[in-house]
């Protein structure tokens, strides 16, 4: 693994938000953890991150929306989304949000980085 | 005709005329004014016949010889009086005769049969409305020779004092031989359209054909009514037509009085098929609305249950893979493993509260701590199932000894235990088509201070595969079931401290049976009340 890469993570909730930072870590990147879409892009990682891990389900704007809100500017880093719902119109509205994937809770981590591998993959 | 005369023949109300040989009016009475309304002076001298324009079926000549022939003639003649009105009038005729035997004259008194006339009239108007009425309706009607059930019951009762409702339900051919024993009457051209056949093939032949066994109870019902001497009948049932198909019925047999003596019976039918199919198909969409509404509810509350649920897993998963990815290096770092290994336990911890919480919110409050007569809930349970049932075409048997000891516990859920299991069995039996259908409901006091309830069917059975998941959550044999009743079932009898078992009848058919502890038992207050507990 070349340098260690930025991998934004988005969870309100807390455990699964320091698991997920655990995670990156674990394997060599760093990971910067935020509680809301709206803390994230006041933080500006939407610049910094080389990969976006978001829950859906989010206090304020919503995990997808805030994926079409980046493509839309043509900005930000790939999008990994993870999610508990299990509708399957949201989910089929998160494919179509130009996320790189989109990973139902409980995820495999083998999954989850064979994901971010690829997001990675064109830094 | 002399004064005298006259005037006492004026006291007599009727009307009095003497005539002549020749048959002209010598005397005129007061009462004969009244009846024909001509004056003494417009009658007398008059040929009476002409006067009053006599007619009679054999001609006025013919009476006239028999009159002279046999001395007297009484009989009722047509006349018309002064103002035209028709008149029948009653007669009786005596001729006098001199000493020479001649004819002196004719003493007639005379009767109005106007007023006889008018009840007659009205008599013709009321059978005429009764006719019109009974060929003239959406109702079937049958007037029944009810003579030979009569001859039975008499002859019943003549035998020794009898409990008819217990004998009747006791002997079914005494049932069927008095519907053979009914015969037809008359019967509206209704009927005929009704129950598909011809006039003559009904008249003067029995009802046995229309009249299946399985609604004889009904004529049971009619019959006590009969000798209850209540004046009529109304029930709801299900008769043949000539080619065998079913006629859902609304019956009303009525005993006229005026014609208990001759044992005629008037009985009407009101085809109600299809009022009986909207209101089955109607409950069928709501029982189905209500199962959808249940599904739906369940579906969502698994959903939030399972996003819930799965926020903590998730972390758990994640933490443990990164803990593996740290301990799985050259050199292991065992401070970073131990820190999510903490982490791991915690998120557990967190997945184990909301089960927890879940829980809770389904409790629903205390549950009630009653004594409970079994066989009374049993009971009330069946008065629950009974449209069911009969919905269904099963029978209920109810075995419920009296005497058992009580139970306390929660009287509303151990009736839905026995709802539940006797709905289960209905539906078996109807699923498979099984040509006799009937449920047991049983009730019995074990050793131990133990009471049973058993259900007990006559379907197909339960596959030998199917027995040891019964009561599991989520098994169901039914293409519909949610697989929650047996479970929910089992919550229930082990939160009251009981068990419950479900086993197969040599012969087929199913038990399914529960054993609850009698007298003032605890029971498990952790499952109490928390049908999800398990």
């Amino acid at each position: 693994m070349a340098s260690p890469a930025r991998i934004a993570i988005i969870d309100d909730d807390t455990s699964l938000r320091e698991a997920l930072i655990a995670l990156v870590r674990s394997i060599g990147h760093v990971g910067t953890g935020h509680g809301s879409a709206e803390a994230f892009l006041e933080s500006g990682e939407a610049q910094a991150a080389d990969c976006l891990i978001t829950d859906i389900r989010l206090p304020g704007l919503s995990g997808v929306d805030l994926a079409l809100q980046l493509r839309a500017a043509a900005m930000g880093p790939p999008v990994v989304i993870i999610t508990a719902r299990t509708e399957t119109a949201l989910l089929a509205k998160a494919a179509q949000s130009g996320a790189l994937c989109v990973l139902r809770k409980p995820f495999a981590a083998d999954d989850l980085l064979d994901c971010l591998e690829r997001a990675l993959a064109g830094r | 005709m002399d004064r005298d005369d006259a005037s006492i023949l004026d006291m007599v109300e009727d009307g009095v005329v003497v005539r002549d040989a020749r048959g002209r009016v010598v005397g005129w009475n007061a009462g004969a004014q009244a009846l024909y309304g001509f004056a003494r002076d417009e009658a007398l001298g008059r040929s009476i016949h002409d006067l009053l324009g006599t007619r009679h079926p054999l001609t006025v000549a013919e009476i006239e010889r028999r009159l002279l022939a046999d001395g007297a003639w009484e009989g009722e003649v047509a006349r018309l009086a002064a103002d035209g009105r028709a008149l029948r009038v009653q007669v009786r005729w005596r001729v006098r005769r001199a000493a020479d035997g001649a004819v002196r004259d004719v003493v007639e008194i005379g009767r109005d049969l106007g007023g006889l006339e008018r009840e007659v009239r009205e008599a013709l108007e009321t059978e005429h409305r009764y006719r019109n009425l009974f060929h003239a309706t959406a109702a079937s009607f049958w007037d029944l020779d009810f003579s030979g059930v009569r001859r039975m019951l008499e002859d019943l009762f003549n035998a020794g004092p009898v409990d008819p409702r217990a004998y009747f339900a006791a002997n079914p051919d005494f049932l069927r031989a008095a519907i053979d024993s009914t015969r037809v009457v008359d019967v509206n051209d209704k009927t005929l359209e009704m129950f598909g056949v011809a006039r003559g093939d009904l008249v003067g032949a029995s009802i046995g054909p229309f009249w299946p066994e399985a609604s004889q109870g009904v004529f049971a019902a009619s019959l006590m009514a009969a000798i209850a001497n209540r004046p009529n009948f109304v029930a709801e049932t299900v008769l043949s037509r000539a080619d065998g198909a079913p006629l859902e019925a609304l019956l009303t047999v009525a005993w006229p009085t005026q014609n208990k003596g001759r044992g005629t019976v008037l009985v009407g039918v009101i085809d109600i098929s299809e009022q009986a199919a909207a209101r089955r198909a109607l409950e069928k969409a709501q029982a189905d609305l209500a199962h959808a509404a249940r599904v739906a509810m369940l579906g969502e509350l698994t959903a939030s249950i399972a996003h819930e649920v799965n926020q903590p897993l998730a972390a758990i998963v994640t933490n443990g893979e990164a803990g593996l990815r740290w301990l799985g290096r050259a050199e292991p770092d065992v401070g970073e493993a131990r820190v999510l290994n903490t982490r791991m336990v915690a998120d557990a911890r967190r997945a184990a509260d909301i089960i927890a919480r879940i829980r809770q919110m389904a409790q629903r409050g205390e549950p009630r701590r009653e004594p409970i007569v079994i066989p009374e809930l049993v009971a009330e349970a069946a008065q629950f199932l009974g449209h069911e049932i009969q919905g269904r075409g099963a029978s209920l048997v109810l075995d419920l000894p009296p005497g058992l000891p009580l139970v306390t516990g929660d009287r509303t859920q151990l009736q839905q235990v026995v709802v539940n299991l006797a709905m289960n069995a209905l539906q078996a039996m109807a699923a498979a088509d099984s040509v006799r259908r009937q449920v047991t409901l049983r009730a019995a006091a074990l050793g131990e201070g133990l009471v049973r309830v058993d259900v007990e069917d006559t379907g197909p059975g339960i596959p030998a595969a199917a027995l040891p998941h019964l009561f599991d959550s989520f098994f169901t044999t039914r293409a519909t079931g949610m697989g929650m009743g047996l479970s929910i079932c089992r919550s229930i009898v082990e939160a009251h401290g009981g068990s419950i078992e479900a086993r197969n009848v040599q012969d087929g058919g199913a038990i399914v049976g529960f054993t609850v502890p009698a007298g003032d038992v605890g029971g498990d207050d952790r499952l109490a009340g928390d049908p999800c507990a398990s």
